[in-house]
């Protein structure tokens, strides 16, 4: 069975397209810049070589139409037809209240999914863009919906709901989602598969950092608290986005730089975080490159986010009484070796012992990283949104 | 290994005719203060830019403006460093119109006169001849006019359906919405492009037929003759007056200040123009309007209208007007 899998963004489309069977990779790509001027499909094939396709692609739908046109090609295509696609699988965003697992599309979904729109209102108009393209494109190809909110909607209210006049939850549906469930649920899933055990036996705190990051602590298989709240600003020092902040001080800033909702919201989510506090960049190697050269800012970056990862795991450890397994995923998660040791640190008296050595060796790939005999399994599993959005597709088809 | 790169057409699924681009490069014909609006804003909205002006000096007085622009927008948290950066590249200031060539859409805006207060209309018909003779025929040539102007620009031009009028307002920078103006010979096919052309750079817009003011211009003259009058009378200070129409009528400059952003040197030419058009003596510029116009008392541009401004545009407080 060949699966695609669509992750349609503001002004992308990312792809790729799986043989089910075989767990293989058929072909991957993405178009960027959609919309805007100098937009390109950019796809590696399967020798490595990267080929870029230049052209003006004003919409999703088209965008869509030359992504399924170049994999039917003679030149650069792996199938024949469009029917050899048995599903799409598409990445929404925010399935609200309404989804707490993934679904296979339907009037009554796309209908919520649009409802959805109100809390969403930058993510989900492109997912339903996706959708919709592909149902004109592809006609009775069977859609499904995997949702980066959906695994959190397991957690209990105590912790999604905020201290605020309950009315305005009420009103707008106001709480705490949580994003990046995809990643935390395929990470939380593979660790177990690679140490062996029951999905519901172990406690665990999954790490997915990167450009933006959350940590969701996992009981009885299933997301208990997550540090991203209604928007993905809350939780974690990101790239560029502030993480957590007294909202008195969004109120104070609003008041002394005159700025609106539009101008607070662009100073929380662009120029803040690791991007804000140093002045250098958000990129981790830009920012690691500065603090070599004695940049004091940069410094300082690094060890706020730091100290916020540290600080989230200390606190999920004891919502979830202690932990069993500690992921690491994500960009930064995965591959740097600086951070990783640092938020470990002195966290012994926790269980959580590092083993430098593995730690230093292990980039991008999977691998255990606690010291022998402790208490706590800290593993490295490198993520794929992907293949879960694949895989739920095809669990939903076979239901 | 070097990446292949290719151009995409070939790959579409529907075989459909997708070499046809749209915006893919914007005109702009003179660049003072509307030119620059234009320009700053087609350009953040990602699309290149070319402008057209009469010297180097004005060209990079036109690009210093602009800079400006978008480094206050990065001051008050609306933009990053980065994406100013990569605003600014897209932007082409030139002194030969053969470099509109490949455009699919000029908008002309050449200056005022200093001295009337409007502009030449020979010269703009000569700039409409230029591009017409430069420019691809289905190319949309659009005039960022508030008169009765398009069709009789348009009507020298052998493809006449392309001419369009563009109004944006441009008393501050939320006042995201344009007039879109259709002449005699406007096709819809083109109106179409253009409402694309609002979506793409942001803004709400609304459709009037071509007239003297539009709805814009001609709902705020009458107020401003009013507010003139009313000072006149003595009733309320110039101050109170805006401090009422920004308080009660959620109107965030007032009506003063409004005239001054927009000079006073324009709208007395467009007052005195709707009078000889629609006749109504409300449209005749207040005596007030006039004496400031003949003392060049034009507003924010020159530092003193109905209010001071500093060197750097910032309010002083209301002008001596007796």
């Amino acid at each position: 069975m060949n699966i695609l899998v669509l992750n349609c963004g503001s002004s992308s489309v990312k792809y790729k397209l799986f043989n089910m069977e075989e767990k293989k990779v058929m072909a991957q790509g993405g178009v960027e810049k959609v919309g805007l001027k100098g937009s390109f499909l950019k796809l590696t094939l399967e020798d490595g070589q990267k080929v870029v396709l230049e052209g003006e692609i004003l919409e999703h739908q088209t965008a869509i139409e030359y992504i399924l046109g170049v994999l039917t090609s003679e030149k650069y295509g792996c199938i024949k037809s469009l029917e050899e696609i048995n599903a799409v699988g598409h990445r929404v965003v925010h399935g609200g209240e309404k989804f707490n697992s993934s679904v296979l599309i339907t009037e009554d979904v796309l209908h919520k999914i649009e409802e959805c729109i109100e809390i969403a209102p930058l993510h989900n108009p492109p997912n339903l863009s996706g959708i919709n393209a592909i149902t004109e494109l592809i006609p009775g190809v069977p859609q499904v919906a995997v949702f980066d909110t959906a695994f959190h909607q397991t957690m209990p209210d105590y912790a999604y709901m905020y201290g605020i006049p309950y009315s305005l939850y009420q009103k707008y549906a106001i709480r705490r989602y949580g994003f990046h469930g995809t990643s935390h649920r395929y990470v939380s899933h593979r660790v177990c598969e690679i140490l062996g055990i029951p999905y519901e036996s172990p406690r665990m705190i999954t790490c997915h950092i990167g450009n933006g990051g959350s940590i969701t602590a996992i009981k009885d298989g299933k997301s208990v608290d997550t540090s991203m709240g209604f928007t993905p600003v809350e939780g974690l020092l990101m790239g560029t986005r502030s993480g957590d902040v007294d909202a008195g001080v969004v109120s104070f800033i609003m008041d002394k730089e005159m700025i609106g909702s539009a101008g607070i919201s662009t100073l929380l989510n662009k120029h803040s975080g690791v991007m804000g506090v140093s002045g250098v960049s958000s990129d981790m190697r830009e920012l690691s490159a500065a603090i070599e050269k004695g940049n004091e800012r940069a410094k300082l970056a690094l060890r706020m986010y730091n100290y916020r990862i540290k600080k989230y795991i200390g606190s999920y450890m004891a919502a979830l009484g202690g932990v069993d397994i500690l992921v690491f995923t994500g960009g930064v998660g995965e591959n740097n070796t600086v951070v990783r040791s640092e938020v470990c640190k002195d966290l012994e008296f926790m269980g959580i012992e590092l083993d430098e050595e593995k730690n230093a060796q292990t980039r991008g790939e999977e691998a255990v990283i606690s010291s022998e005999n402790a208490k706590v399994k800290i593993v490295v599993v490198p993520t794929d949104e992907e293949f879960m959005i694949a895989s739920d597709t095809m669990e939903q088809l076979q239901k | 290994m070097p990446e292949i790169i290719e151009p995409i057409e070939s790959f579409s699924l529907s075989r459909k005719q997708h070499e046809k681009k749209l915006f893919s490069k914007i005109g702009v014909v003179g660049c003072g203060r509307d030119g620059q609006n234009i320009v700053g804003l087609t350009a953040s909205a990602g699309l290149e830019v070319v402008f057209v002006e009469i010297s180097e000096e004005k060209i990079q007085t036109a690009l210093n403006n602009i800079s400006k622009n978008l480094e206050t927008k990065v001051e008050n948290w609306g933009l990053t460093v980065s994406e100013k950066r990569s605003i600014m590249s897209r932007i082409t200031g030139t002194l030969n119109y053969n470099d509109l060539k490949d455009c699919d859409f000029v908008i002309e805006c050449i200056r005022y006169d200093d001295e009337t207060g409007e502009r030449n209309i020979l010269l703009r018909k000569e700039v409409f001849k230029q591009m017409e003779d430069i420019l691809a025929p289905d190319a949309v040539i659009a005039t960022n006019a508030t008169t009765v102007i398009i069709s009789e620009l348009a009507s020298d031009l052998v493809h006449k359906d392309r001419c369009i009028s563009l109004h944006f307002l441009v008393t501050q920078p939320e006042a995201r919405i344009i007039e879109i103006v259709k002449g005699l010979y406007t096709s819809d096919e083109v109106f179409e492009k253009m409402k694309l052309f609002c979506k793409l750079i942001k803004h709400d817009y609304i459709s009037v037929h071509e007239s003297n003011g539009l709805v814009s211009l001609r709902i705020f003259v009458t107020m401003l003759n009013e507010a003139c009058q009313m000072l006149m009378e003595n009733i309320a200070s110039l101050e109170d007056i805006d401090k009422l129409l920004q308080v009660g009528y959620g109107y965030r400059l007032g009506v003063f200040r409004s005239a001054d952003i927009l000079g006073i040197e324009k709208m007395v030419p467009l007052m005195h123009n709707m009078f000889d058009e629609y006749g109504d003596k409300k449209y005749k510029p207040s005596p007030l309007l006039l004496r400031l116009f003949r003392a060049k008392h034009f507003g924010l541009s020159t530092r003193k209208g109905f209010y001071l401004y500093d060197e750097d545009g910032k309010l002083l407080g209301p002008a001596p007007l007796v």
